[in-house]
């Protein structure tokens, strides 16, 4: 039997699919019957969605435009 | 009996009229799939048209494109089936057999006999044609007409084949023996680069009044090259689109995720490129990342996809390639794994449709409808029968960076081009800034550093990596070295202790089952924003280029000059502390987010 410590240990591989066939038996296993560890694997993939789709720390065209032409000013600076 | 459960339709289905009334008999191969009365319908329209239609090429001259073709994949199924259809239709026996030892030999015409040499190739050796196959052909008096219901008609069976095979179907007649023939035919050198197609003529067609288009408009956003190629056959896009629409689009037995991986998988075992990238394109619109899309061609057995995908792709990609080997224990396997049988037969089909699309497009030479990420072509010092019993020679694959050109300009003295790579990868240098160094407007200042250093450099790049993983690693480098001069305190390198082990979650209340829906999508963002800031800056960049560049963990490893270890347990750790903060907004009874 496997403890919510080593259900912890594992869950980046179980949500990555990267666990062996055996491991992933024990994991769905403890799984089963832990109310606990259900709600962290629930929660832990809803916030890979959320902050996936949460489009943070995108860069507006009008904030990186004016930083590309600045940069392409100080290159054609150095190449003179 | 097939391998797969079977039910009774009742003599009234259609589709077992149409074949009763053709062949006199409903073959095995469609009885073994009454469990998916959907799939038979939209198989039968492609045989109709396909096969039993006489337009440009007579449906004698058609079966022997099958015959040959079924004998080099060696399926005795189709052989028989077909050697049967030829008699029906008044060819001698004795001239079958002529032609099943060597249809070279066989008294055909010069022109038939060309058209076969051509069918063959491009069944068993798809990736080696090119241009010059099909106006070879041309030349021997065959019209693009002609050509392309042999192109068809050769893709056809290599959908029969497949799915005979996946079906177990039972020859319905005293099998035929197939003549051992000598070492299986080599076909020179791979198609060459360049000579890309479309091979034939065709006619350009208004989705607004040309139904099967607007079908594509509809599903896709466009028409892809590979059915504009086929316009000389209205009615064959028709059935096309319905398989397509009846076989790919539904959603009941396995996923459209479970079929579009197996359609990129399969695709990619073909080496087909142009089918690569559809299906790579359309996973991306279905939320699959880059990544984890070419993952699934180059190797699934590393991709992130359920094990029970694995199991499914292992299926599919043995049918498709290693006919030979595939058998009753597989289709066990798949049940093993949870599988039903209505969904195991969907497998077979898709898997065979896939091999159908993948035999078309290489004949007719459809260019890319967009970039493609990876190009995968046949290894020349490996040439071999593609079908030949036993597993498949080991390809090349390479790798395509989509900034090649630019840089190569850019290098070339073209200094303007520059500002062209900066548009494309301000954003993703722009994160990488942000997750090393905790701090927006140290960020913004950070990328010129950055792109300053990448153009100066630009002629260390060696292209062993991707452009854009080489420009990550030098934002973090920038970023890093930042770090280093203003808070000696915080850095990514690990503080000693083992403090990614043994992180408990403390707040475990059930999350509600819709999240995003309790708030909208800015305050979601700034929650996040917030929430990602205040992490330590070693989790705060892995979390940043996995999460939300969505790198992959090797790609994450090399910009942030770590081992994947540290990747994943970094990673592990920072998602976990993601989560704790979110929960309180998200979990049952919160009322989502006030910031």
């Amino acid at each position: 039997m496997i403890s919510c410590t080593d259900f912890m240990a594992e869950i980046g591989n179980y949500l990555e699919g990267d666990v062996a066939a055996e491991v992933r038996l024990q994991l769905e296993n403890h799984l089963s019957h832990c109310q606990s560890c259900q709600v962290v694997l629930d929660s832990t993939r809803k916030t890979l969605k959320i902050v996936t789709e949460s489009g943070s720390f995108d860069l507006p065209e009008a904030v990186f435009k004016p930083i590309a032409k600045g940069i392409m000013a100080r290159i054609r600076n150095e190449q003179d | 009996m097939g391998y797969l459960g079977e039910l009774e339709l009742g003599s009234s289905f259609p589709q077992f009229v149409t074949f009763e009334e053709a062949f006199g008999f409903v073959p095995q191969i469609f009885r073994a799939q009454t469990l998916l009365p959907r799939v038979i319908e939209a198989e039968a329209a492609l045989l109709t048209t396909i096969l039993l239609k006489e337009q440009a090429l007579s449906q004698i001259q058609k079966e022997y494109v099958v015959l040959t073709l079924a004998q080099a994949h060696r399926n005795v199924y189709c052989v028989t089936a077909h050697h049967e259809m030829l008699r029906l239709l008044g060819v001698p026996e004795q001239q079958l057999d002529r032609i099943l030892v060597d249809y070279a030999q066989a008294g055909l015409s010069p022109a038939d006999t060309d058209l076969l040499s051509f069918t063959l190739k491009l069944g068993t050796n798809g990736p080696f044609v090119s241009r010059d196959d099909v106006t070879g052909t041309l030349a021997h008096g065959w019209t693009d007409e002609s050509m392309l219901e042999a192109i068809l008609t050769t893709a056809l069976t290599n959908f029969l084949c497949t799915l005979s095979t996946g079906v177990g179907a039972a020859p319905e007649f005293t099998p035929r023996l197939i003549p051992e023939t000598g070492p299986s035919p080599l076909f020179g050198k791979p198609s060459s680069e360049g000579s890309s197609g479309p091979y034939l003529r065709a006619i350009e067609r208004n989705p607004a009044d040309f139904p099967p288009f607007a079908f594509f408009v509809d599903e896709y956003g466009f028409v892809p090259n590979i059915f504009r190629a086929q316009t000389l056959r209205p009615d064959v896009l028709e059935a096309e689109a319905s398989a397509i629409r009846t076989v790919l689009l539904t959603d009941d037995v396995l996923t459209r995720l479970q079929k579009e991986y197996i359609l990129l998988a399969v695709s990619a075992a073909n080496l087909n490129t142009y089918w690569v990238a559809v299906h790579g394109q359309v996973l991306r619109t279905i939320g699959v990342a880059a990544e984890d899309a070419d993952q699934i061609a180059t190797d699934h057995h590393h991709a992130r996809v359920a094990e029970a995908d694995r199991a499914l792709l292992d299926f599919a990609l043995k049918l498709a390639v290693q006919p030979s080997r595939f058998g009753r224990p597989d289709i066990e396997a798949l049940r093993h794994h949870g599988f039903a049988e209505e969904q195991i037969l969907e497998a077979v089909a898709i898997t065979s449709l896939t091999n159908f699309l993948n035999t078309m497009q290489m004949g007719l030479g459809a260019p890319p409808d967009f970039a493609p990420r990876r190009v995968f072509r046949p290894d020349p010092s490996k040439i071999a029968h593609l079908s030949a019993p036993g597993p498949r020679p080991i390809f090349k694959e390479q790798l395509v960076d989509p900034d090649a050109e630019l840089v190569a300009k850019v290098r070339n003295g073209d200094l303007d081009v520059f500002e062209e790579l900066i548009n494309r990868h301000s954003r993703r240098v722009y994160r990488t800034l942000v997750g090393v160094l905790g701090n927006e407007d140290e960020a913004r200042d950070a990328m010129q550093d950055t792109f300053l250093k990448a153009f100066q450099h630009l002629g260390d790049f060696q292209q062993r990596s991707k452009f854009s993983t080489w420009l990550v690693s030098i934002a973090s480098n920038t970023g890093l070295e930042r770090l280093r001069e203003r808070r000696p305190v915080e850095s990514l390198d690990d503080d000693g202790s083992a403090s990614e082990e043994g992180f408990r979650p403390r707040d475990v209340r059930a999350w509600t089952d819709d999240p995003e829906a309790l708030c909208a999508k800015t305050e979601t963002r700034t929650l996040v924003e917030k929430t990602v800031m205040k992490l330590p800056a070693k989790y705060r960049a892995v979390v940043v280029l996995r999460d939300l560049e969505q790198l992959s963990i090797a790609d994450t490893a090399e910009a942030l000059g770590l081992r994947i270890p540290a990747v994943k347990a970094r990673h592990l750790r920072g998602r976990l502390m993601v989560r704790e903060a979110l929960s309180p907004h998200f979990s049952g009874g919160a009322r989502g987010v006030t910031v």
